[in-house]
């Protein structure tokens, strides 16, 4: 397992793909809070927290497990991948925790970077900071949610094995999809996979007064959403014909 | 001892019927040649081998255990299949790390092969400009990074060029010189021929041949003699009337089921000049057409 892990790592980081995406993740969150922080004056510390859990780094990284499995069809390397290791359950799992991984790794990344940058704006201003501890509790929510999405893009790559179609259905789900779900029907909403239950994790400030699920719940029902996928992206792996 | 073993082996996808109750052995130390027209099963046969394919019945073991059940798998079974699969963006070298790095297979190793296969120079470029020879190549340094004791390979003379061609025949027998199992596919008999020992011949799914090249495709149309001489009517008269089988040719004359001494004999009791003569190297080709049922 670990020896397996330790090649799906490799694999991510050679080729330019999760190098681009981190920097269009970096980039992206940063602009949006240089911009807040700068633009406005009068943020809370409540308005801070949320802003630091506005980064990119979930999108990117859902996007990045969906393109980590359906791309082994895309490409035809499945092939070689189940010939190199052919517990595919395994397999499927180590991909799973590796994309859970660089989930991690890339939202610690753009999380500390755009904490550190908020602040030196804010203070530099005189204006409202958050303390340490508030910091470190965004940190790990953040945290938890890629993790959880990087998992769960790469069994959603794992079942709808068109990269593009994979890719494009998961943006349509997660930035139309769930919002209207959560619109006409919050209390079924806030059960979703990308935004509602995330959304739970973050604590975001609810919006219209409909109410997202308390961290601890929203964190199962996350994982509740992986399990269910790996499930099925397992099921179906097992029995395929790499022809 | 058997390295490899197929035992009754049935695939069926949907309503095609691609291997049907197939059973052959390949030995250690031998280069086996798979032949089989297009479409025989001979790809089907050796993913089931390679756990790629769940058989519908029957067994495809490595000294009795499937692939999925050997431990570090590429340390004892190399596999080169057809149109060798890349991500494009990913170099030579990082491709070979990330599979020695699944295999538990020195670091050194990759630096090993991608020399073995003579693609060292192009190991930092992205296989995304590489040639199909250079692919196959780079599918053949992957198949060798855990030195294993037996190669599959499904038609790898696809896209190399007669020195590739060249090379890859000599890598073969020197892999099986040093005691390993090599079975190598092809539907074109003449690309293996000169580098098998053994033949296993498959048409439509069944088993046709097995055994060696000569046992196999040796067939029982004992010696040909071809001759050219001044008066070919005169000759083919007196050879029919001794009981032979005379083809007319552009060139002269194909006698079936008679020795060069034989016809030289003849020719020289009838008094005719003999312009040349040369037993005809039976043409395996043919045996391999008759044998699969392929008479395109
Ligand atoms: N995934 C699949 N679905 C349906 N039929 C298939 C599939 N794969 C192979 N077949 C069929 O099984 C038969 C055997 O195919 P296979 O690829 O094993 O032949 P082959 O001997 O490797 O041929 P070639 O020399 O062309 O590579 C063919 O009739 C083919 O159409
Ligand atoms: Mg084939």
């Amino acid at each position: 397992m670990s020896a397996l892990l330790r090649a799906e790592l490799l694999k991510l980081r050679t080729t330019r793909t999760f190098v681009t995406l981190v920097a269009a993740a970096l980039v992206l969150s940063l602009l949006v809070v240089v911009l807040t922080t700068l633009l406005t004056d009068d943020l809370s510390e409540d308005d801070l927290r949320s802003l630091f859990t506005a980064d990119f780094s979930s999108l990117f990284i859902l996007l990045l497990g969906v393109m980590g499995m359906a791309g082994e069809w895309r490409h035809r390397t499945i092939t070689s991948t189940v010939l190199a290791a052919p517990n595919r359950l395994a397999l499927l799992a180590t991909k799973t925790l590796s994309y859970a991984v660089a989930g991690a790794v890339l939202s610690l990344v753009v999380t500390v970077a755009i904490m550190a940058v908020g602040t030196l704006i804010q203070s530099a201003g005189g204006e409202t900071t958050i303390g340490i501890a508030d910091l470190a509790d965004v940190l790990w929510r953040n945290l938890a949610v890629a993790a959880l999405l990087g998992a769960f893009g790469v069994c959603i790559g794992g079942l709808v094995r068109n990269q593009v179609a994979a890719m494009i259905g998961l943006l349509v789900f997660a930035f139309a999809l769930e919002p209207a779900i959560m619109g006409v029907a919050p209390d079924v909403g806030r059960f979703g996979p990308t935004s509602g239950a995330p959304n739970g994790v973050l604590a975001v400030e609810s919006f219209g007064g409909e109410d997202f699920l308390a961290p601890g719940i929203a964190l199962l029902v996350m994982a509740a959403w992986v399990g269910v996928a790996f499930a099925a992206a397992a099921a179906l792996l097992q029995r395929r014909d790499l022809v | 001892m058997a390295v490899v073993e197929i035992k009754d082996l049935h695939k069926r996808f949907g309503s095609v019927n691609a291997v049907k109750g197939l059973s052959f052995e390949v030995e250690a130390g031998r280069v086996t040649g798979f032949l089989g027209p297009n479409g025989a099963g001979k790809s089907t046969t050796l993913r089931a081998l390679l756990g790629l394919v769940r058989p519908s019945a029957g067994t495809a073991t490595f000294g009795g255990r499937r692939y999925e059940e050997l431990d570090r798998p590429s340390a004892h079974v190399g596999a080169v299949l057809e149109d060798a699969a890349f991500h494009p963006g990913r170099t030579a070298r990082n491709h070979l790390r990330v599979l020695a790095a699944t295999g538990e297979h020195p670091a050194g190793r990759v630096d090993e092969v991608l020399s073995i296969v003579g693609i060292a120079d192009a190991a930092d470029r992205r296989v995304k400009g590489y040639s199909m020879g250079m692919r196959q190549r780079l599918a053949i340094a992957a198949a060798l990074l855990g030195d294993p004791q037996v190669l599959i390979l499904d038609e790898p003379t696809n896209g190399l060029d007669p020195p590739g061609i060249s090379w890859m025949r000599d890598l073969l027998r020197h892999q099986a010189a040093s005691g390993r199992a090599v079975l190598v596919s092809s539907h074109l008999l003449a690309e293996v021929a000169q580098s098998v020992d053994d033949v296993v011949v498959i048409s439509n799914g069944e088993l046709r041949g097995r055994g060696t090249l000569d046992q196999v495709l040796g067939g029982d149309d004992g010696p040909a003699t071809e001759v050219k001489v001044q008066d070919p009517e005169r000759l083919a008269s007196a050879l029919e009337g001794r009981g032979h089988h005379v083809e007319r040719t552009a060139d002269g004359l194909l006698v079936l089921g008679a020795t060069p001494e034989q016809v030289g004999g003849i020719a020289a009791e009838e008094q005719v000049v003999v312009l040349g003569l040369a037993p005809r190297a039976r043409s395996l080709e043919a045996a391999f057409f008759a044998l699969t049922g392929d008479g395109r």
